[in-house]
Order: C-alpha cells, then sequence, then structure tokens
C-alpha cells in the first residue's frame, strides 16, 4: 500500500511563495471590483481582514514557536478570501473574528501550511455567518456611481438601502421576480457578470474574478478539473431541473469558489479522478442547497463538506506512482 | 414512504446523531483513529441500534404501558440494551466467525455507548410506532457511522500533520468534530419545509 | 486521606478536563450556566448514592454479575432523580431532556463504581464520589458560562424564578457558540489549553 504524503508536493520555499504571490495578484481585480461597486467600507473591511490574518499569522507562529512562514502570502490570501465573502455592511469585528478563527484554529492548530483539512477562509465564512447571521445576510444594492470617486473623497458612509440578493429573489420569486428586478434577461446577465447587483463584496463581479482565473490557469498554479467538472456539474443540474444555468453560474458565489477556494492544494485530492469526483460534489451540494436548502446560497458549504470528503476520496484514488505523469 | 425516509435521513444527517444531538461521542473520540476500526464499529452500531430500537419499543408499548411500570423504563433499558449487546456477540460468534474477528472487540463496548439508549428514549419521546423506531434507530447508527468514518480519514491524513502537542489526540479531534458540525448545520434547512 | 478524597476530583483527576469522561452531557446540556449547575447537582447525587451502596454491596457480589448489578443501582438513583425533578424543577427537567436518564450510561458512574467503590470502603467511596461530582459540575459550569457569554450575552443563575440573569452590555452575541459547533470548538480549545497547563 502506498502511504499517502502531505498534499502540496512543493519543494522549495521560493516556488511557494511565488504560487501564493501570483494568486494574490490574481485576487486584484476582483478587490478593485469589491471597491467600485461597494465604495470604500470594502476596501476597509479588506485591510482590517488581511491585517488581522496577518497578526494572527505571526502570533500564533510566535507561540507554537514554528518557523514564521509570513513571507509566504497564505496569511494574506486567507485574509483577503474572508473578506471577500461578507456583504459590505457587517460590522468590523465580524472579519476580525473570522480571520482570527481561519487562521489561528483552521489553519495553525491543524498544523499550519500544508496541512490544513479545511479551507480556512470557508470555515470563517461558515463560523461567522452562523455567529451573527443577520448581519451576514443584511445585503446592499452596489453603488450607483464608481466607488473610487467616493474613495478619492474621503466618503466612508455606505449607503444604506438594503436588499435581497439574486439568489434570494429567485428562490423566492423565481424568475419573473428576477426580471422586475433586473429589466430584461440580457440585462440581468450583463449586470450578474460585470457584478453590479447585491452580494458578498468579492463573489458579485464574474469578469474580475475570470481575469483572474485565467491567470492562474495560464500559469498552472490551478488545473482545470475541479473547477470545470464543478460548473458542468452546476450547469447539468439546471438543465435537468429547469433552472437557467447561466443565472447559476454567474450569481452567488460560484466563480470565487470554484476557481479560488475549492483549487487549494491542500484542501482538495491530489489526483485527476478524484478532483473530478470532489468537483462533481461540490456543483452537487451547492445547486441542493440552493434549490431545497433554508439559505439561499450553497456554495461555502459545499466546498467545505467536500474539504472534509477529500481524505476519503484519496483513499480511494491513490497517489499515481511517482514519476508517472497521470 | 417519504415520511419514512425522511425519519432515516433526519436521523442520520440533520440531526446527526454524534454532531448535532451529542450522543455516542465517547466511541466517536476514541474509535476514530483508524479508518477500518470505524468501519468495524460503525456496523456493529447500526445493527446493535436497529435492534435495540425495536426491541425497547415492545417493552415499553406490551410491557410497561399495560402495567403502568413506566418508572422502570431507564432500568429495563439498559439491561435490555445490555443482554441484546452480549446475545449478538454469542450469535455473531457462533454464526459468523469472521464477522465476529472483524466486530467482535466493537460489541462489548456498544453497551454504554449513549446512542444506543439514546435512540431508545427518544423513539419513545417522539411517539414513534414500531417502524419508525426501527428506521429512526437505523439512521442514527448510519448517520454515527457517516460521522466516524469522516472523522477517522481525516484524523489518518492528520497523522502527518504537526498539530502542536498538546491539541493532538481528543483535543483536535474535538475541533474538527466542530467544523463537521458547522457543516452539518447547513442541512437543517433542506427538510424544515 | 478524606479531603484527597474529595479534592482530587476537583482538578487533579478532573473527570471531563483530565479523564475525558462524560463528555455527552457536557458538550449538550453546556447552553446555560443554570443547566451546568442542574445536570451536575444530578450527576452529584447518583455518583455519591451509588458509590455508597455499591462499597457497601461490593462483598455480597459475584464478580461475574458485578457490572449489571452495578448497572441497576445506578439506573435506579437515576430513576430518582429523574422523577425528583420532572416534580419540582419541570423547565429544568424539561431542558436537560433525555440527558437525565442518560446519566445512566455516563461513563464517570459506572467508571467509579468500577475504579474505586468496588475496592474502597463506604466513607472513602462517599468523598469520592462527592468530589468527582462536584469537579464534573465544575468543568461543566466553566463550559456553560463561557458558551452563554460568547453565544447569548448572558450567565443565566435563575431557576423557579429565584436567581437572576446576568446580561454582558455591549456584547452583540455568537449565537453559533450555543449552537453544536460552539460546543464542540470549546471543549476542543479547553482541552487543550488544560494540556498546556498540565505540562507546566
Amino acid at each position: 500500500m502506498y502511504r499517502l504524503s502531505v498534499s502540496p508536493h512543493i519543494h522549495s520555499k521560493a516556488s511557494v511563495s511565488r504560487i501564493m504571490w501570483t494568486f494574490i495578484v490574481a485576487l486584484m481585480p476582483a478587490m478593485a471590483a469589491s471597491i467600485w461597486f461597494f465604495g470604500p467600507r470594502a476596501l476597509y473591511l479588506e485591510i482590517i481582514s488581511v491585517a488581522t490574518a496577518v497578526i494572527t499569522e505571526l502570533l500564533t507562529g510566535l507561540l507554537l514557536k514554528k518557523r514564521i512562514t509570513l513571507s509566504d502570502g497564505s496569511a494574506v490570501i486567507t485574509g483577503l478570501l474572508v473578506a471577500f465573502n461578507m456583504p459590505v455592511s457587517v460590522p468590523y469585528y465580524v472579519p476580525i473574528v473570522g480571520s482570527f478563527f481561519g487562521i489561528a484554529i483552521v489553519k495553525q492548530l491543524f498544523g499550519g501550511l500544508g496541512y490544513n483539512i479545511f479551507n480556512p477562509a470557508l470555515a470563517a465564512r461558515v463560523f461567522v455567518m452562523f455567529a451573527w447571521l443577520p448581519e451576514m445576510t443584511t445585503w446592499n444594492a452596489p453603488l450607483t456611481t464608481s466607488g473610487f470617486s467616493k474613495l478619492a473623497g474621503f466618503n466612508f458612509s455606505i449607503d444604506t438601502i438594503t436588499t435581497a440578493t439574486p439568489l434570494a429573489i429567485a428562490k423566492m420569486k423565481g424568475m419573473a421576480g428576477l426580471l422586475t428586478e433586473f429589466g430584461s434577461k440580457m440585462g440581468m446577465y450583463k449586470d450578474l457578470f460585470l457584478g453590479k447587483c447585491p452580494g458578498c463584496i468579492g463573489e458579485t463581479s464574474a469578469l474580475a474574478l475570470l481575469l483572474g482565473a485565467g491567470l492562474l490557469l495560464l500559469t498552472k498554479i490551478i488545473r482545470w478539473p475541479i473547477p470545470l467538472s464543478y460548473l458542468a456539474t452546476v450547469v447539468l443540474i439546471c438543465l435537468l431541473s429547469g433552472n437557467d444555468p447561466i443565472f447559476h453560474l454567474l450569481s452567488g458565489g460560484l466563480i470565487l469558489g470554484a476557481f479560488f477556494m475549492a483549487t487549494d492544494y491542500v484542501t482538495s485530492p491530489m489526483t485527476p479522478k478524484g478532483m473530478i469526483l470532489f468537483g462533481v460534489g461540490c456543483g452537487l451540494v451547492t445547486m441542493v442547497l440552493r434549490l431545497k436548502g433554508g439559505l439561499p446560497e450553497g456554495v461555502s458549504f459545499s466546498i467545505l463538506f467536500m474539504n472534509a470528503l477529500a481524505p476519503l476520496i484519496d483513499r480511494y484514488f491513490k497517489n499515481p506512482v511517482l514519476g508517472v505523469k497521470t | 414512504m417519504e415520511h419514512y425516509l425522511i425519519i432515516i435521513v433526519s436521523a442520520a444527517f440533520i440531526n446527526n446523531f454524534v454532531l448535532s444531538r451529542f450522543l455516542g461521542l465517547c466511541p466517536f473520540i476514541g474509535v476514530s483513529k483508524r479508518l477500518d476500526s470505524a468501519l468495524g464499529m460503525g456496523m456493529a452500531v447500526i445493527f446493535v441500534l436497529t435492534f435495540a430500537s425495536v426491541i425497547t419499543y415492545m417493552i415499553h408499548r406490551f410491557l410497561l404501558l399495560p402495567y403502568h411500570l413506566e418508572f422502570l423504563k431507564t432500568i429495563s433499558f439498559i439491561l435490555v440494551i445490555a443482554t441484546l449487546v452480549q446475545f449478538v456477540e454469542m450469535v455473531i460468534h457462533k454464526t459468523a466467525p469472521t464477522l465476529y474477528e472483524s466486530l467482535g472487540i466493537y460489541l462489548p463496548l456498544i453497551t454504554t455507548n449513549c446512542a444506543v439508549l439514546g435512540a431508545a428514549l427518544l423513539n419513545i419521546n417522539e411517539n414513534y410506532n414500531l417502524l419508525e423506531s426501527a428506521l429512526n434507530g437505523f439512521g442514527a447508527g448510519v448517520g454515527f457511522t457517516v460521522a466516524l468514518i469522516l472523522m477517522a480519514s481525516i484524523r489518518e491524513k492528520l497523522e502527518l500533520a504537526r498539530v502542536p502537542r498538546s491539541f493532538k489526540g481528543a483535543p483536535i479531534t474535538f475541533i474538527i468534530a466542530g467544523i463537521l458540525s458547522l457543516i452539518f448545520l447547513c442541512f437543517k434547512g433542506i427538510i424544515a419545509e | 486521606m478524606k479531603i484527597q478524597e474529595l479534592s482530587k476530583g476537583l482538578f487533579k483527576e478532573n473527570p471531563i478536563l483530565v479523564l475525558m469522561l462524560g463528555l455527552c452531557p457536557t458538550l449538550a446540556v453546556s447552553t446555560k450556566a443554570i443547566y451546568g449547575i442542574g445536570m451536575g447537582a444530578a450527576v452529584i447525587f447518583v455518583l455519591t448514592c451509588s458509590n455508597v451502596i455499591i462499597s457497601l454491596i461490593k462483598d455480597f457480589i459475584p464478580d461475574k454479575i458485578r457490572i449489571p448489578s452495578y448497572i441497576v443501582v445506578i439506573a435506579t438513583f437515576v430513576t430518582i432523580v429523574d422523577y425528583v425533578m420532572k416534580a419540582y424543577t419541570p423547565e429544568l427537567h424539561k431542558s436537560l431532556g433525555i440527558f437525565i436518564p442518560l446519566i445512566v450510561v455516563n461513563c464517570i458512574i459506572l467508571g467509579r463504581a468500577e475504579a474505586f467503590a468496588a475496592k474502597k470502603n463506604v466513607l472513602d467511596s462517599f468523598f469520592d464520589g462527592i468530589g468527582m461530582g462536584l469537579g464534573f459540575t465544575l468543568a461543566l459550569t466553566l463550559i456553560a458560562v463561557i458558551r452563554e457569554i460568547l453565544g447569548a450575552g448572558t450567565i443565566t443563575l435563575k431557576l423557579l424564578g429565584y436567581g437572576w440573569i446576568v446580561e454582558i452590555p455591549h456584547l452583540n452575541p455568537m449565537i453559533v457558540m450555543i449552537l453544536p459547533p460552539g460546543a464542540f470548538i470549546t471543549i476542543g480549545l479547553i482541552l487543550g489549553f488544560s494540556n498546556i497547563l498540565k505540562k507546566r
């Protein structure tokens, strides 16, 4: 029997930090979009979240007498993703508690980078979601003018118009409700693609996320099997159940989840077959939760659920023989 | 039909015995180190839970209720469960020695598994009939096994990880259980309608 | 000697924090401080009584049916507690639910019967029961207070209209802490930190 080795099969420190910093660059378009659509407060949430993540990593590293791994940028990624998964109106302590939980408990207690079982940012999101459900499900409409102009004018206020996310509208009122909200079907696709809809600050703009995802795919930092099988499963279930596949692809946290979080090396299976099964599982659970669940969105839960199954999947699709390309 | 399916799914996932009802924690922590033993323990628990649900239901329905002996519920249930476990052990030993070899060591441990007595008491509280009790017991066993297998596979992977020494073993296992329980929480809404 | 039997349960051999026994009720009922105290009181009663009785009858019981006889003794006291609580503190009884009858399979009780009461004299067993029960109550209430403060922003010490509910001001409680995940994470962290203290 082959002994499974811990999954990031990375050989030099330099390559780890190269991967991580490229990953951060890939998140930049979505960060810009979050400020554009939700204003300066989105930026503050991101700064606070990243700062908490970095400080927590530093302090726990000192406490546990670990080699300090700050320069690899992984804490920055976790912090950014935690903030990306929150609505713009959350109180500032929410990203602080989230990032602390993600780094201290979900990452460092499990042995630090490369050993965590669950994606820290996702576990953090789900934790704060159940901690402060009202705050985590209050959505603001995107700004009518560019958020950058507000940033330049030191205008820190947030618009107080609260609204429902497209997925929540779809769940309660169906396609008819969406059409009254967005005007026309094409108009809806356009707004969803650009990111002009209520939602978590980093998840709404498909365009910005796909730019980053393109970079990650080109540099081979993430690979096709997981996102492809994930998205394909979502489309298939939509077609079978009579739902609009384009709407489901573009709304909620699907693109953010499929490209940036489900692809995390450490918490997903190692073999191509395992990856495909992982993606199909994510798609299945996402759609079950979206169509039948109590909450309108299911991406974070589904990926976290598959994280828990990843060790089992790896056991059944064992490591390929060393040196053989699969 | 759907009603019965809901009982099983609810006991197994929505109100998972271990992760949301806190029943059967001792074996959950104790026997989740290796996947193969987790599987053995799980099978044994499914078996005993289903049988115990049926037998305790019958005792309650045909003995305790007619003769107004409900105060003997706790005492009679625990004795029945202990006897049942002994009996199952003997039967498996005689009829299926290979099965016995893989399950044998876990059987005596099940008497003190509070999931068994818990399921029996819940069946009475919920006013389940015979079939519903059996299905609830079976579902509870499946839920226990699912949680145990997930935990064992995660802990096997974690064996190579540099978990801080003070958190090795039970503490990290509870934290994993906490995160699994977070995941199971989101299944809650599905059956509510 | 007697003081030792009493005090060891509190810290050195604390049933929850050190021996890790009786975890199911610990996690299930630690959502309010008063539940911790109520559950603890029930366990102290059952543990002390069964310890005393078992230590009294230990010489008359054949070794082979030892465990079943202990279980009968324990189940008797559990039934008494169950009915007494149902009659006098019905609200608390309802909140603790099946975890009162489940004291019967609580490993602390049978564990102490087998490891202590079956070997020692009546007085020692009595103090052992009280000490272990107090240790259980202390740890359980500690966990309940932590979870209640973080998860509900209160400390409830109210029973049958007596006592009070302390409210912590300026705290937006994290509901998750009084849900099952909060229980698992809290006990995981507490066990980890108590391991760190033990090594000092």
